[in-house]
């Protein structure tokens, strides 16, 4: 059993300022080994218990640094450019390329016990690989190329089920698809049509999308977010939306339409024992919510000091890598300590729990 | 016999095309043109009609993005996630949105060198209508009903100005207005249907009938003229009615199923698609100046998605139309442009967005009198300034009006004022022009 995480004890515990756009994360769990996806296409590594952090640089990509991953001593990026580069983190050197897309990978993940990774991209195609020798699983296909409106669609995330059963990938029009992650092969498909606006009349064109996607731990419940139906599409005025359903029943079961913070949603991260759900991302300015899916509650929710792009935690789940526009922000929370069934049992006896 | 109601096409009054408010602004033309002597040598005139030259103006209306389009900057931090590509042209790089235009760059000159300092949507959008700042006491043309007079012929039997803009936003900055050129230059303005809605034969009048009583017209008015040749105002009233019986036939130019439907399928499924097939068949019909409005590309929020989108579609639709003309020997006599009311911010916002830029942005010019594969000016390696060559409204104006043959520097005369086409000294660019 983990420790209780308090998400009303959130607090920012150190900002680091940039120059570029931080557009993905990977954490070693060594707060002095962070590192970043950059707009420059570099990856940075941070040491970010340091005062004034010297950031060490890996150089590969050619466009936006979209995705990282760590497993053991490896690091995987993806890119805009349509590339993965595997790199070994001890000498920072690239052990592997691959061509994985035609077009922009928008996000990777990895499966929990480190073996695969995916890749999701705008030619509308997930693909999964083997993290060891970078070997193509599947290319699992399901995701129109194009809106209903005839413009380039867009395939923005994709994320594991807690025990690597289940792959989901979300797109553009809000479309989410469930994938059985042996067989390659569809299970299910979940719409969230509220988070794609198409505007026929003012400006004729789109925004928006489904751009992220997480399974609670037991993997009955999908988590997607995006953002609300937007009236004046120059801008991300809408209030974030999270929408959560029984995948496999096709039912969509709750949705959080937001009361504060607009923009889109472009993280979600279960607690592993489903103490909460987190979301986090922006418009203009960021946010930071925490949800509490059986109470059906927002638990706490903040201004992030940056429009969020991407997130990785510890394993304790107590502390927030952020990773944004022009700034790399690290959040932590009050957590109990760990306890085991006999430290329980000693709780519940003593006068003062009692009391 | 019911009437057929009379409709608005946007609301807007000086929008509103009618055959009445026609015939009204055709009459009254010979007033007008009484007080508005002009320095048309006639001559030259005669050559440019000859030549039937056209143009097609894609306003890009909200202000399109120079990065994401015409003046990459990759790499850069301002550069944005877009890389450039070799154009057909050697030396000349376009952002990798615009495939099929890279690879026809030899019809296509681009000026990347715009300051033209207004960044509101309705001011930039005035300046960049009439070349010239507006003035309270002078009501100034703007480029369409210009080129309407300097390209239309009195006795045309179609529209010599027709504007699109479908989308409502932006629409009231969206300049369409002749000015002291008087109501025979105003635009054909199409907003809500692709067609001209009050132009077709009213309801239960037969092709016949609507012949016979044109025909009885002419009858009575030649027997009224005979021994009054000289009369303007009989002329005028002539030349109006011959107008509209050219304008309601051709209702058949706004219709798109009228093409092969390969040809339909080539412009692509928008909207945009569409107006540019129609926009060819105006200009190979005679019709001097089409304006076709795309918007909304005013990308505050989430630019890259947006440009993602629409320079797509610009992209495809642009090149198909460059095709299409040349493929009819169109493309020499056709000049298109694409311009806005300004660019788009190097720097790129908290929501991956870019807001209003005039300072250094970017517009192109494809075909009739252009020296294909050719750039001018420069900004600097971030696109914040203008580096080499800047230009404004009034020389890009005098650049469109020379690569039609039109001398930028003409005057009109208001009563006694002259009016110059665009602003004394004004220079236009002769490296982009044939």
């Amino acid at each position: 059993m983990m420790a209780h995480v308090d998400p009303t004890t959130l607090k920012i515990t150190r900002e680091i300022s940039r120059e570029d756009i931080l557009l993905s994360v990977a954490h070693s769990g060594d707060a002095s080994r962070v590192f970043v996806g950059s707009s420059d296409a570099r990856i940075y590594e941070l040491d970010t218990t340091a005062e004034k952090p010297e950031p060490q640089v890996m150089e590969g990509h050619q466009s936006y640094v979209s995705g990282l991953v760590q497993t053991g001593t490896q690091l995987i990026s993806g890119s805009f450019d349509g590339t993965l580069i595997w790199w070994d983190l001890e000498t920072r050197e690239q052990i592997r390329v691959v061509d994985a897309h035609q077009k922009w990978i928008r996000q990777i993940a990895i499966s929990p016990d480190g073996s695969l990774v995916a890749s999701v991209a705008d030619d509308m195609v997930c693909r999964v690989w083997k993290t060891g020798r970078g070997k193509l699983v599947h290319e699992l296909r399901g995701h129109a190329e194009k809106t209903p409106h005839h413009f380039p669609s867009m395939l923005y995330a994709c994320g594991f089920s807690a025990d690597g059963q289940f792959l989901a990938t979300a797109d553009r029009t809000g479309k989410a698809i469930i994938w059985d992650v042996r067989k390659g092969r569809q299970l299910a498909s979940v719409e969230a049509p509220v988070m794609y606006t198409w505007d026929p009349k003012q400006r004729i064109h789109s925004i928006g999308g489904a751009r992220s996607v997480a399974f609670s731990p037991d993997n009955s419940l999908l988590a997607i977010g995006g953002t609300g139906s937007i009236n004046n599409i120059d801008h991300l005025e809408a209030l974030s939306r999270v929408e959560i359903f029984d995948w496999e029943k096709g039912e969509r079961t709750h949705e959080f339409a937001g009361d504060t913070y607009k923009g889109l949603v472009e993280q979600l991260v279960f607690h592993p024992e489903n103490q909460w759900l987190l979301a986090a991302g922006g418009d203009h300015n960021g946010f930071i919510k925490f949800y509490d899916l059986n109470e059906k509650k927002i638990i706490k929710q903040d201004k992030a000091p940056m429009h969020v792009h991407d997130l990785a935690m510890n394993e304790a789940h107590d502390t927030i890598y952020a990773a944004g526009h022009g700034r790399l922000v690290i959040w932590q929370m009050e957590s109990d300590a760990p306890a085991t069934e006999g430290d329980q049992e000693s709780e519940e006896e003593t006068p003062e729990n009692n009391a | 016999m019911a009437r057929h109601p009379r409709k608005l096409f946007c609301g807007s009054p000086e929008h509103n095309f009618s055959r009445r408010g026609f015939l009204g602004g055709a009459t009254a033309l010979v007033g007008i043109g009484a007080g508005l002597e002009t320095l048309r040598r006639p001559a030259m005139a005669e050559e440019l009609k000859k030549k039937q030259k056209h143009v097609i103006l894609l306003w890009l209306a909200g202000g399109a993005s120079q990065l994401e389009t015409w003046d990459p900057k990759p790499g850069r931090p301002t550069g944005g996630p877009f890389r450039s590509i070799q154009t057909s042209s050697p030396g000349i790089q376009i952002s990798e949105l615009m495939p099929k235009m890279a690879s026809r760059m030899q019809e296509t000159a681009i000026i990347r060198s715009l300051n033209t300092k207004i960044g509101d949507h309705g001011g930039g959008s005035i300046l960049m209508h009439l070349g010239r700042r507006d003035e309270p006491n002078l009501s100034y043309p703007d480029m369409g009903s210009v080129l309407a007079r300097e390209l239309g012929q009195a006795d045309s039997a179609v529209p010599d100005y027709v504007t699109f803009y479908t989308a409502t936003e932006g629409r009231g900055n969206a300049v369409g207005r002749p000015g002291f050129l008087g109501a025979r230059y105003a635009p054909m303005f199409l907003t809500t249907s692709n067609k001209p809605e009050d132009i077709e034969r009213i309801e239960g009048l037969s092709e016949i009938d609507h012949k016979e009583r044109a025909d009885l017209r002419k009858l009575f008015s030649d027997r009224f003229t005979r021994g009054r040749e000289s009369a303007p105002v009989l002329d005028s009233h002539n030349v109006a009615y011959r107008r509209v019986h050219g304008l309601m036939a051709s209702d058949k130019l706004f219709d798109v199923t009228e093409e092969p439907e390969k040809m339909q399928a080539s412009y692509g499924p928008t909207l945009f698609g569409q107006q540019c097939l129609i926009a060819r068949r105006l200009a190979e019909a005679g019709t001097p100046f089409v304006k076709v409005s795309r918007a909304w590309w005013d990308s505050h929020g989430q630019n890259f998605e947006t440009h993602l989108e629409l320079v797509t579609e610009l992209d495809h639709v642009m090149s198909t139309l460059l095709e299409d003309l040349k493929q009819r020997g169109l493309l020499e006599s056709t000049l298109v442009i694409t311009l806005a009311e300004f660019g788009r911010t190097p720097t790129i916002n908290g929501s991956l967005g870019r807001d209003h830029f005039a300072n250094a942005w970017s517009a192109s010019l494809s075909g009739c009198g252009i020296k294909g594969g050719s750039v001018f000016g420069k900004t600097d390696e971030d696109g914040q300034t203008v580096a080499d060559g800047e230009i404004g409204a009034a020389e890009m104006f005098a650049t469109i009006y020379k690569a039609l043959g039109i001398d930028p520097h003409k005057d009109y005369y208001v009563g006694a004022r002259p009016i110059p086409l665009t602003d004394p000294g004004t220079k236009a660019v002769d490296e982009v022009l044939s």
